[in-house]
């Protein structure tokens, strides 16, 4: 890796007037898991002067739970998310989103603040400098997205406009579906963002200065299932290539209410509200679940390569429908 | 191999970014020298980019190779994917290919040299049940393998061969020694119970 | 399978076992020299063009940078077959080609440098596809190469290697078919070897005229060879190698990262390594070949194959390392898996500009079936043909003939393989399995089952010379002298336990010698499967050259003749008589040594075999398949080490074997001509968590081979998979698939769900 000066930070404050003083030029690390790939790779135009470790922040790794639902400080790792007894319990979209993260090493480093935060992980975007330098494209601010003339297989299907890159992160998805909130810092005070809103189509909501602090739960329906489907060709390591995530109120075999995202078609996970209103009211059957998968993919518009995402989205979301809470 | 004779290493002294840690008031401490125990045995290290210093942007698997000298602990991808690295901190399995070392000051780190019985040289039974069930080919991918079966087996004494797989998932082995691997590991358990 | 042998089929620790598990063994990049420099490649962002200008003066500049070098100041070394590729050219082909290089005193600092040379191009157009490559206007990657057409032939192989099948009359054979199929079918998907380790060397000088090399790779002679020819014949060559993090062939030629070494030592006069990096080896050293048939076949209801023709058009990327002579192995057993009297089969050796394609396990008889076996099978689909009954009717037997890779006509004089066919198909359950063509095996819900086969051999069990030297010492202890590298199979160990058994020596007294040119004799190494009959052979016959030595130098102490003695533990007596014995020092001497030879030389009439049966799962609404059982059946003639066999055997997944019809692909942006997989999350791999049932049926046939009568199989695990795998997936789904690998957006596609996908 070049250089770069490294500080790690005791407070909030101290993390947020640290990335002031570097105007820009300083990159938070939490577990590291994504940051210093994009450092070793070189991918951006623009090498960080400092990485700020965030992890000498005392008492970010908390996963509480309290009146208004879960709260979990951004430095709590993956690994504890998906062991924690009460996400396990009450927070199970959750809970499986963070179990089917990269593999266990990962997970046993990666933060959830970082999760949410990481970087794209489209392979146009990704190419490593070293071979023949990185490849710019309109998300490094420089030239045509390279994705949409090329192999797009992974790309959106969905909402995209210039990027077509996806949000890679799983529990992205699983947080939308139970419309969580994240919390940010930065030197003008506290904001909280739903975890739908974070995600633009260039990056993410966090502005220079901020750090993300806090992710917060409601809780959901006591008797809401919960599932996390996540469609990848392995089932480690890799990224979603299609993944949905549903909090589902059945009474008697009625849905009544019910919240489903959409990963891997967008640049955020997306709520699929047109397949939320087909089931509505519906009693949960097969033709329930085959209009409500038809709806979620009604303003799909596929690249070259990736059509049969709309098909894998349409087929989780029936499956969605129409499993049992496993576990 | 022949050895080089004399070559004098001399790697030109740029100024080393120290790194900094800000404390609670505010003030800035600039670190000279990091510490790590590794397999039980003390390092102080100085931070710098000549040999057996630390630079701000080593990874752990680069000090612990090329700094420490202790090269069992393998890189194959370097960036997260293949499981090579792995090394065990505070009981948990992790990479060091993706951890800065300047980061893991005053930390606890157990890699592949540190299993087996400093003294008398036995084999740990993780180990052991490697060579019992020939559970390698290349023997690449071996290290970190032992090191994640080691945590499993810390954390879970009686897992089953799906929380076995499960657990290694992360690591390649591209010769596909994966089905001796299996056995050796649920013999170990086995042999556990 | 009725002789008793002490150590042979037994299991037995490995020999660098505990080197192995402690994390002790020393691979390239674990050695660590005084005064050792890193080298690192700039690599080239086009896929085709002449560099106008480097300046190379801010990189030289950098603290801690000892050499930069261009093509202006490299000598002209070529690899390549035949030798066509300059060590750094005046011009690129392909995106990641060397442009210049580096060596410094730390891996960031030589990284560094890299980011610091500016290079001015002029971009050329670039062509990726074999077609393409071919037409009269297409761009040229070599002057000396018209229209992208590697010449003929591979010296190393001899003078006439088999460069396309040609025999009887295929006009006739098509007129008496009675069906005939005829299609395009491909294996384009270019995989990737992808050894743990990457490829890497270390080089250092002992004045200008003796050059070190420590290489990643099988065996230090050819590594010894190839530097020296590629030099010129002028320098002196010490080639040295120790564990292999894996090769699969590809470390067969590791040509260009040794001679970067080779060179950034010489300037600099420090050894210098230069060993990939996980992206470099991903996307600049070795994929296989790229593989396309325009094909047709003729066939008799009966399953008589009467005439195979074809072209067979060979990506092999920006340069050929060895690709003629995976040709023509190739062509030699396409033979002994379709008996076939007329065949017109003619391949052609294209470059185009992306990386290379290089040696990998298969060694073009993988790339050939996978395509060349859907067009066979479509045929046995018209009439109905079951293709197990097909392979075992169609596949070599005893007293069968078939053209090798040198042009001549070999019989085969081995053991007959229908017995390890039956078993196979029994152990799989074969014929409960099979509903006959494009018909699931079970259907459930959205999940369909299907089943399907693939055969291959190798007529390489006794290719190349090998040669070994074993020394007895009077403690009772025996060293073997071979240069071959472990690098997975265990063929080390394999060799200690071949030797302990005809001198009846305990394991533990028995070593190998490191792996070193110096001291070892010629050794082609272990390339193919040639590891158990071939390099065996050596071995023991230099036991037993030892043994006679050692007989013979004893007689006068028990006063017998030495064809009446025997030993054992390290002790000699009379036959008949093992009470009254004597240690090996009393018979030969405290103060001598012992030393046999074994040489062996090239039989190319003993092909192994490998016939491989697959289950797969298909859901057919997200295309995803998933690898159930996998069942693999040979005859090995005797096993040495059951589980270095079995291990062998499981690799039929990885190293791009059966797992490159399912996720396994190496992925070009034509648009760029870059690799996007240029990571270990984009290249897909099997994990742990996701194994398929694996069972190998091994029997023990004796073979005429060597006095242990077995033959190596190694080398052909991943070949007869793939094919297997699209038969089993276009059986599951009920329509054909035409190409690898087999993802969900090809499954969809097939099943008319979307558009787009497999095309034909
Ligand atoms: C092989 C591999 C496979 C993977 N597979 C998956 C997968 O299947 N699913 C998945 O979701 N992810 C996957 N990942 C991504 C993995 O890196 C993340 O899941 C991980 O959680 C990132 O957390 P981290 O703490 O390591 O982030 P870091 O690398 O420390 O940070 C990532 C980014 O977030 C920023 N950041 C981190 N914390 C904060 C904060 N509190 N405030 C502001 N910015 C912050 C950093 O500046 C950086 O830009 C994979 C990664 C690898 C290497
Ligand atoms: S999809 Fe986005 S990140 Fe990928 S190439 Fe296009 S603009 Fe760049
Ligand atoms: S080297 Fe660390 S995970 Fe691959
Ligand atoms: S044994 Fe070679 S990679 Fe696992």
């Amino acid at each position: 890796m070049k250089s770069f000066q490294h500080v790690s930070v005791p407070t909030i404050e101290g993390a947020i007037s640290t990335l002031k003083d570097y105007k820009g030029k300083a990159k938070v690390i939490a577990g590291g898991t994504d940051i210093l790939s994009v450092l070793k790779d070189r991918i951006l135009p623009e090498y960080p002067q400092a990485l700020i470790n965030i992890k000498t922040l005392s008492g970010l790794d908390y996963i509480r739970e309290d009146k208004d639902g879960l709260k979990i400080g951004a430095l709590a790792r993956l690994s504890t998310i998906a062991d924690n007894p009460v996400v396990n319990n009450k927070y199970r979209a959750l809970a499986k989103a963070a179990k089917t993260v990269a593999n266990p090493q990962i997970r046993n480093m990666g933060t959830i603040g970082g999760n949410l935060a990481q970087d794209t992980r489209c392979w146009y975007y990704r190419y490593p400098h070293q071979l023949g330098g990185r490849i710019m494209c309109l998300r490094k601010g420089n030239g045509p997205c390279a994705a949409v003339k090329g192999d797009n297989r992974y790309h959106a299907i969905m909402e995209a406009k210039k990027c077509f890159a996806v949000c890679p992160s799983d529990t992205a998805v699983a947080l939308v579906a139970l419309e969580a909130t994240v919390k940010i810092r930065g030197p003008q005070g506290e904001r909280t963002v739903l975890v739908s809103a974070f995600y633009q189509p260039l990056g993410n909501d966090l502005k220079d200065n901020e750090i993300l602090t806090e992710i917060q739960v409601p809780e959901p329906p006591a008797s809401a299932r919960q599932e996390y489907i996540k469609f990848a060709l392995r089932k480690p390591v890799d990224f979603g290539i299609v993944s949905v995530a549903a909090v589902i109120k059945v009474t008697d075999g009625v849905c009544h209410e019910s919240s489903i995202a959409l990963g891997g078609v967008a640049s955020a996970p997306l709520r699929a509200t047109a397949a939320e209103q087909a089931a509505k009211g519906k009693v949960i059957n097969e033709t329930t679940a085959n209009s409500a998968a038809e709806a979620s993919v009604a303003g799909a518009r596929p690249l070259s390569k990736n059509s049969y995402k709309v098909e894998i989205v349409k087929t989780l979301v029936k499956r969605v429908l129409l499993s049992g809470d496993s576990e | 191999m022949p050895q080089n004779k004399g070559v004098e290493n001399d790697i030109p002294r740029i100024k080393a970014t120290l790194p900094k840690i800000i404390t609670e008031s505010g003030s800035v401490i600039e670190k000279e020298f990091i510490e790590l125990t590794v397999n039980g045995e003390a390092y102080e290290l100085r931070i710098g980019n000549r040999h057996g210093e630390v630079d701000p942007v080593h990874t752990l698997a680069h000090t612990l190779r090329e700094t420490l000298n202790l090269t069992g602990t393998k890189i194959g991808c370097d960036n997260g994917a293949c499981g090579a690295c792995t090394v065990i901190i505070d009981g948990k399995a992790v990479l060091s290919c993706l951890m800065l070392t300047v980061e893991c000051d005053g930390k606890s780190i157990t890699t592949i040299e540190g299993l087996a019985d400093p003294i008398t040289g036995a084999l740990d039974p993780i180990q052991q049940s490697f060579v019992d069930h020939t559970a390698f080919q290349c023997g690449y991918c071996t290290p970190g393998i032992i090191m994640s079966t080691k945590a499993l087996l810390h954390k879970n004494q009686s897992p089953t061969e799906q929380e076995v797989k499960e657990s290694l998932s992360g690591h390649y082995c591209r010769c596909i020694s994966h089905y001796h691997v299996i056995e050796a590991v649920m013999d170990v358990v086995e042999r556990g119970r | 399978m009725a002789k008793k042998y002490r150590f042979i089929g037994k299991p037995a620790p490995r020999k660098d076992a505990v080197e192995i598990v402690t994390g002790h063994a020393k691979f390239v990049g674990d050695i660590k020299q005084h005064g050792l420099l890193w080298g690192k490649v700039l690599r080239s962002p086009h896929p085709h063009a002449n560099i106008k200008n480097i300046d190379t003066s801010k990189a030289a500049r950098l603290p801690g940078v000892r050499a930069v070098l261009t093509h202006h100041d490299v000598p002209k070394w070529k690899a390549g077959v035949p030798p066509h590729l300059p060590m750094l050219d005046s011009k690129v082909r392909f995106v990641g080609d060397a442009v210049a290089l580096v060596a410094a005193e730390t891996e960031e600092i030589a990284a560094e440098a890299c980011n610091l040379i500016d290079v001015e191009y002029e971009q050329l157009p670039a062509v990726y596809d074999v077609e393409e490559a071919i037409k009269p206007d297409a761009p040229q990657l070599y002057e000396q190469f018209p229209g992208n057409i590697l010449p003929r032939g591979l010296p190393f192989f001899g003078p006439e290697l088999l460069q396309e099948v040609i025999m009887g009359d295929v006009d006739q054979g098509f007129q008496e078919a009675e069906i005939i199929s005829e299609g395009t079918y491909a294996f384009e998907n270019i995989p990737n070897p992808l050894p743990y380790e990457p490829p890497g060397a270390i080089a250092s000088w002992d004045g200008p005229d003796t050059l070190n090399v420590w290489v990643s790779g099988q065996g230090a002679y050819l590594d010894r060879l190839s530097v020296y020819y590629t030099l010129g014949r002028k320098i002196k060559v010490n080639a040295y190698g120790g564990p292999c993090g894996g090769s699969y062939g590809s470390k067969g030629m590791s040509l260009p990262v040794v001679l970067y070494s080779a060179i950034l030592a010489r300037v600099t006069g420090r050894p210098v390594r230069v060993c990939l990096s996980k992206e470099e080896h991903l996307n600049t050293f070795a994929l296989r070949l790229g593989s396309r048939i325009h094909g047709r076949v003729g066939m008799k209801k009966d399953g008589t194959i009467t005439a195979i023709s074809g072209d067979w058009l060979i990506n092999t990327g920006y340069y050929s390392s060895a690709t003629q002579g995976m040709v023509a192995v190739g062509c030699g057993e396409v033979q002994l898996a379709l008996r076939c009297n007329n065949w017109d089969l003619r391949p052609k050796v294209i470059c185009t500009n992306r990386c290379a394609s290089g040696i990998v396990r298969g060694f073009g008889g993988q790339e050939l079936k996978c395509a060349l076996l859907p067009i066979v099978t479509e045929a046995m689909e018209k009439l109905d043909i079951d293709p197990f009954e097909f392979f075992k009717k169609n596949y070599i037997r005893p007293g069968d003939g078939y053209y090798w890779r040198d042009s001549n006509w070999y019989v085969y004089r081995g053991a007959e393989y229908s017995k390890a066919m039956d078993k196979g198909a029994e152990a799989f359950r074969w014929s409960k399995k099979w509903r006959g063509w494009l018909k699931p095996t079970s259907v459930d819900g959205s999940k369909r089952r299907g089943v399907g086969v693939g055969v291959h051999g190798n007529g390489d069990t006794g290719e190349d010379t090998s040669e070994a030297y074993v020394r007895l010492d009077p403690d009772g202890t025996a060293t073997i002298y071979s240069s071959i590298c472990e690098h997975g199979t265990g063929q080390r160990s394999c060799l200690c336990k071949m030797v302990a058994e005809v001198l009846q020596l305990p394991l533990e007294h028995i070593n190998i010698t490191d792996s070193d040119t110096r001291i070892s004799p010629y050794e082609f190494g272990p390339a193919g499967s040639r590891g158990t009959y071939a390099i065996g052979s050596a071995a023991i016959a230099a036991a037993e050259d030892a043994k006679q030595k050692l007989f013979a130098l004893s007689a006068h102490a028990l006063n017998a003749k030495p064809e009446d003695l025997e030993t054992e533990d390290g002790m000699l007596f009379i036959r008949g008589n093992p009470e009254n014995r004597i240690q090996w020092r009393r018979g030969m001497g405290v103060d001598s040594t012992v030393l046999g030879f074994g040489r062996f030389e090239a039989d190319f009439t003993l092909p192994n075999f490998m016939m491989t049966f697959v289950e797969v799962e298909v859901d057919t609404e997200t295309g995803k398949v998933d690898l159930l059982r996998v069942v693999s059946a040979t005859d090995v003639g005797q096993i040495i080490d059951p589980y270095m066999l079995e291990n062998q055997l499981n690799g039929c997944l990885g190293s791009a074997g059966i797992d490159s019809a399912l996720i396994e692909e190496s992925v070009l942006d034509t648009n760029t001509g870059r690799l996007l997989t240029a990571n270990m999350v984009d290249y897909k791999w099997r994990t742990f968590a996701e194994l398929p049932e694996m069972q190998n049926v091994i029997l023990e046939t004796p073979f005429p081979s060597h006095r242990f009568g077995a033959i190596g199989i190694g080398e052909i695990a991943t070949a007869p998979g793939p094919s297997a795998v699209l038969m089993a997936v276009s059986n599951a789904i009920g329509t054909r698939l035409h190409s690898y690998p087999i993802t969900p957006d090809k499954v969809l596609a097939a099943l008319g769900k979307i558009r787009g996908g497999d095309e034909k």
